[in-house]
């Protein structure tokens, strides 16, 4: 055989087996379900024959939480009958989870069941990416939506054609609140109050929360009372605590210039500026919180696994109550929806209710990552087991204290909006803006938002 | 190369039953490619439009080259030999990239990557028996050993990559793999690959070639356009076609998910509509001068004791245009000038110098989300390694002279004054070392003679770099220039990962790139993104054909 033949034999023989090699094991992917045999729990890469292959993802937050989601995967993978898993952990500091999932549904090659943030549900469902399973749902016995915290279901279950609340664009899985994380040392150190012991008797309102921080940065000019990160979560919450909001009633029009909502702003922009007492605005607050330079540190159960590992003695309290008599919380929620395009709804949909099974929810809890988004009492007492922190019942406070669920925007667009908000928020609170100027143009700006 | 204009010299045996074939086998094409622009031209195949549009150019093109092929082929005229290899060349590699895409080879990839290490151990044999198989030419005197030694070489080779397929391929699934690929389209593509093959061999084969009279220029006139072919169909696939389509995008209100509807030159006209109003005082609201439903307050200005307001209909591309356009500015001098000081420096003869060489290149092949990382954290206003030497360094001065200095804790990525600056640092120190190596290797073009002769007039070190390497250093400075210009107008990764939100604060980070990308993949705004990109895209053009307008005014012949 001569050199040339020899090559042309081989490369070809290469060629080949790198096309069979890449195309051969997605083959049982499009296997119809009829006649399925037992699932087999082997890697994902090799499904049983006969099984339906899906794909599914989620965000998490850190790589304990990816391996939780794997090992889910793998349970799941041998309970369900006739399915195949595998999980695809999203999201990275380079590449958006959200933008890397719609460039994939784009694409065609999105994954059959994937997780979206509450506030996207409406970009994601009125342009028919996510599937409304409300037939399935309905075909289902012994699922009901009441069985969910009804703040997210609101919106998961609303259908912009009828205007009611007859459709399912997924299932929320998991919710969070804010808390403030304590650095009980550097608070004791600073002779402050117990901020526990003030929400206990009921004295934890916006006062005692400015004296708390007060003494703290009275520690030293690299020590602050309080931290927080610049997006809507934080600052929203003591809008809603003076009892303004981002929107109106039907969420239609910008309410950023209420008197309540200005009220809210103007006591934050107060903890920045003229108080001084917190993380300038715009700096990652959790760095110096876990460092031991500040006293309080605002944020959700997502942060609890990375406060685990600070060594001073640490604990979790509700926020203060302001003007409206409520501590103004979120309730954080996220949903697992269905692929419009996936071949495979019905299994799609069996995957839907598995993950958010309270005994799966309970796993991801157990990590310390969030809170069943089921609401039962059983779920919750298992909730309060999860220590440290100690006083977990601060969260589920959080949830039954007026809470205002996050939601997406039906009509208008939420990503304008927050892109209008969040700048003029920075404005304020960094001193380049007056409370008056911001009122004076904010829902001007904003507004254009809701003609998207 | 010269190519001798000769025809080929040998009979054209067995060609002509061949080329009547062709001729046959083109009119079918011609056919096929007629009904095929008809259902597309009707609609009636239902194609993601970029396809279609794909679809109906590449038809057009078969049939109108067929149509040429079956009129030149029977006069024997070259041109047909031509058309014919087109045809069937861009048809067989069509049918080829369809029938990877249905049998799914494209997306089995990831799969591949994650079995393919099982076969490498048996890759290693096969390239063993490559080397023994390459031993055999050493025994080019003695022909029957270097034929067993071959045969020995190709064995092995050939069992190592058996082995290799075997254990790459997942085995169980194979049979469903084959049984499911019996559809009429994945066999209608398999038999357009065979068709084809066979057609482009037939015509390409030395008697077909003769009796199309073909001479050597023209035969390499063909190979040279082989040999293009992969860079040019790639260019025109990847490059040129997103080009046109991101073109005509930005005529449409397009979400990235659903129809394109024309809207012709809207999201231009949002994007460049501005408004002029005077205002009673500086202080006068705009509200009360421009109409707020369309416009937001971009800038305001006095001008002869006048006070006027701009009001924007988008105002953050304008604020995103001055961020890039302030980047540029700062940047380019940053990673320019020191660039070029440190090639001088770099390009003398003193000891280490190969080492600092590699050092200053260091950052530029750092990857750029963990280089932005890095210094996100080092900018970190209350626990950054930056505010921290600021205060260390303070600290000491008080105590070393006895002085009460307070320690500036700048807010480097959190403060509308710094954000810009902060980021313009970083890039500069990235761009430097891939700068100073460009200036260093044009310095080392500059012949060693003309040192000596400047020498010998009498220059010094200072006069021979300013009248003799800065002038002899004009094509690089040039191209080192436009890059950088280039790059600084796309500056997008180190702001998306370090500023929070990505654009913060208030909008002075907010780059053009980066408020094109916020458009298109978050705010499902795909045309508008597009407009935003060909607007840029004129920007940087203009930039650029100015510098190398004025490069022919600066170099020099040497």
């Amino acid at each position: 055989m001569s050199h040339k033949r020899m090559s042309v034999a081989l490369s070809l023989l290469v060629l080949f087996s790198l096309v069979l090699g890449a195309c051969a094991p997605a083959a049982p992917a499009a296997q119809p379900s009829a006649g399925a045999t037992e699932a087999a729990p082997a890697e994902a890469a090799a499904p049983a024959a006969g099984d339906v292959a899906l794909r599914w993802r989620t965000r998490p937050d850190n790589q304990e939480e990816a391996a939780v989601y794997a090992k889910i995967s793998d349970e799941l993978d041998a309970k369900l009958e006739g399915i195949s898993l595998s999980y695809e952990p999203g999201g990275s500091e380079g590449a958006s989870y959200q933008d890397q999932l719609k460039t994939e549904i784009a694409n065609g090659t999105a994954p059959d069941v994937f997780w979206i943030p509450g506030t996207d549900v409406a970009d994601f469902a009125k342009r028919g990416l996510i599937l409304n399973v409300a037939d399935l749902a309905a075909a289902t016995e012994g699922f009901s939506v009441d069985a969910f915290y009804p703040g997210p279901m609101e919106f998961l279950t609303y259908n912009p054609e009828s205007g009611a609340n007859d459709a399912l664009w997924g299932l929320p899985r998991d919710v969070s609140t804010f808390v403030l994380y304590l650095n009980q040392d550097l608070l004791a150190e600073a002779g402050a109050p117990d901020p526990i012991a003030l929400a206990a008797e009921g004295k934890w309102d916006w006062d005692a929360f400015v004296e708390v921080a007060a003494a703290v940065r009275g520690l030293g000019s690299d020590i602050y009372g309080y931290g927080a990160n610049a997006w809507w979560g934080p600052y929203g919450t003591w809008m809603n605590a003076a009892g303004g909001g981002f929107f109106n009633a039907d969420r239609t029009a910008c309410n950023l210039d209420s008197p309540e909502s200005l009220a809210g702003l103007e006591f934050e922009q107060r903890l920045y500026q003229d108080l001084d007492v917190a993380v300038p605005y715009g700096e990652d607050s959790e760095p110096p919180f876990r460092a031991g330079k500040a006293g309080m540190f605002q944020n959700g159960r997502w942060a609890t696994p990375g406060i685990r590992n600070v060594t001073f003695n640490w604990d979790v309290v509700e926020l203060p109550k302001g003007p409206a008599g409520h501590a103004g919380n979120w309730l954080f929620w996220g949903a697992y929806a269905i692929n419009a395009n996936t071949q495979h709804p019905e299994e799609a949909w069996k995957l839907l209710q598995a993950l958010t099974e309270a005994s799966t929810q309970a796993q991801i809890s157990a990590l310390g990552t969030n809170i069943p988004s089921r609401v039962s009492q059983e779920a919750i007492d298992a909730f309060l087991t999860f220590t440290p922190p100690a006083n977990n019942q601060a969260f589920i406070n959080g949830l039954q204290d007026n809470a205002t669920a996050e939601g997406p925007l039906w009509v208008g667009s939420w990503p304008s909006y927050v892109t209008v908000m969040d700048a003029n928020v920075q404005a304020l609170m960094t001193g380049e803006k007056t409370i008056d100027d911001f009122a004076a143009t904010i829902c001007d700006e904003a507004n254009k938002a809701f003609q998207e | 190369m010269t190519a001798v204009a000769q025809p080929m010299q040998q009979p054209a045996r067995g060609a002509e039953g061949w080329l009547t074939v062709l001729v046959v086998w083109h009119v079918i094409v011609v056919l096929g490619a007629a009904a095929g622009l008809w259902l597309l031209w009707m609609g009636q195949a239902a194609l993601p439009e970029w396809v279609r549009w794909f679809s109906i150019g590449a038809l057009a093109l078969m049939a109108f080259g067929s149509i040429g092929a079956v009129i030149f082929i029977p006069r024997r005229d070259h041109r047909g030999r031509t058309l014919s290899l087109m045809v069937n060349y861009i048809g067989f590699l069509i049918c080829t990239v369809a029938l990877l895409q249905w049998i799914g080879a494209f997306t089995g990839f990831d799969e591949l990557a994650d079995r393919f290490p099982r076969g490498l151990p048996f890759l290693g044999v096969a390239f063993v028996g490559y080397l023994v198989y390459a031993f055999a030419d050493r025994y080019e005197t003695m022909p029957r050993r270097q034929r067993a030694v071959q045969r020995v070489g190709g064995f092995i080779m050939l069992a190592g990559l058996l082995l290799a397929v075997a254990a790459i391929i997942a085995w169980e699934a194979v049979p469903a793999f084959v049984l499911e690929r019996l559809q009429p389209v994945i066999l209608a593509s398999l038999a357009g690959v065979a068709l084809f093959g066979l057609m482009c061999w037939a015509m390409w084969r030395r008697p077909a070639a003769q009796a199309m009279h073909v001479n050597n220029a023209r035969q390499e006139t063909i190979e040279g356009y082989l040999f293009l072919s992969p860079n040019l169909l790639g260019f025109l696939l990847f490059l040129a076609g997103p080009l046109l389509l991101s073109l005509y995008t930005s005529f449409t209100n397009w979400d990235g998910f659903g129809t394109r509807d024309f809207v012709g030159l809207a999201n231009y006209a949002k994007l460049l509509n501005l408004t002029l109003a005077p205002l009673a005082d500086a202080r006068q609201p705009a509200n009360q001068v421009i109409d707020m439903r369309i416009y937001d307050e971009l800038w305001r200005f006095s001008f002869f004791g006048g006070s006027y307001v701009i009001g924007a209909a988008d105002k953050l591309f304008w604020i995103a245009l001055r961020n890039t356009f302030l980047f540029g500015l700062l940047v380019v001098p940053l990673a320019v000038l020191p660039a070029l000081g440190l090639a001088a420096i770099l390009n003398s003869k003193l000891p280490g110098m190969k080492f600092f060489r590699a050092v200053y290149f260091i950052p530029s092949v750092a990857a750029v989300v963990g280089v932005a990382l890095i210094w996100q954290w080092m900018y970190n206003a209350t626990v950054g390694w930056i505010n921290y030497g600021i205060l260390r360094a303070v600290e000491l001065l008080n105590s070393a002279l006895g002085m009460a200095l307070v320690a500036p804790q700048p807010r480097w990525l959190s403060s509308s004054d710094t954000a810009l600056i902060a980021i313009v640092v970083m890039v500069a120190w990235q761009v430097l070392g891939f700068n100073t190596i460009l200036f260093l290797a044009g310095m080392q073009n500059i012949p060693r003679v003309l040192y000596e002769a400047a020498t010998v007039d009498g220059a010094g070190a200072w006069r021979q770099f300013v009248n003799l390497t800065l002038p002899l250093l004009g094509p690089t400075t040039v191209f080192v220039l436009s890059t950088t210009i280039i790059s600084a107008f796309q500056i997008f990764e180190p702001i998306f990962i370090m500023t929070n939100p990505a654009g913060g604060p208030n909008n002075s980070t907010l780059s053009a790139v980066l408020y094109l990308y916020q458009n298109g993949f978050q705010r499902f705004s795909q045309g508008y993104a597009s407009a935003i990109a060909w607007l840029l895209f004129l920007i940087i053009f203009v930039v650029t054909l100015v510098q190398y307008r004025r490069q022919g005014n600066t170099s020099y012949e040497l």
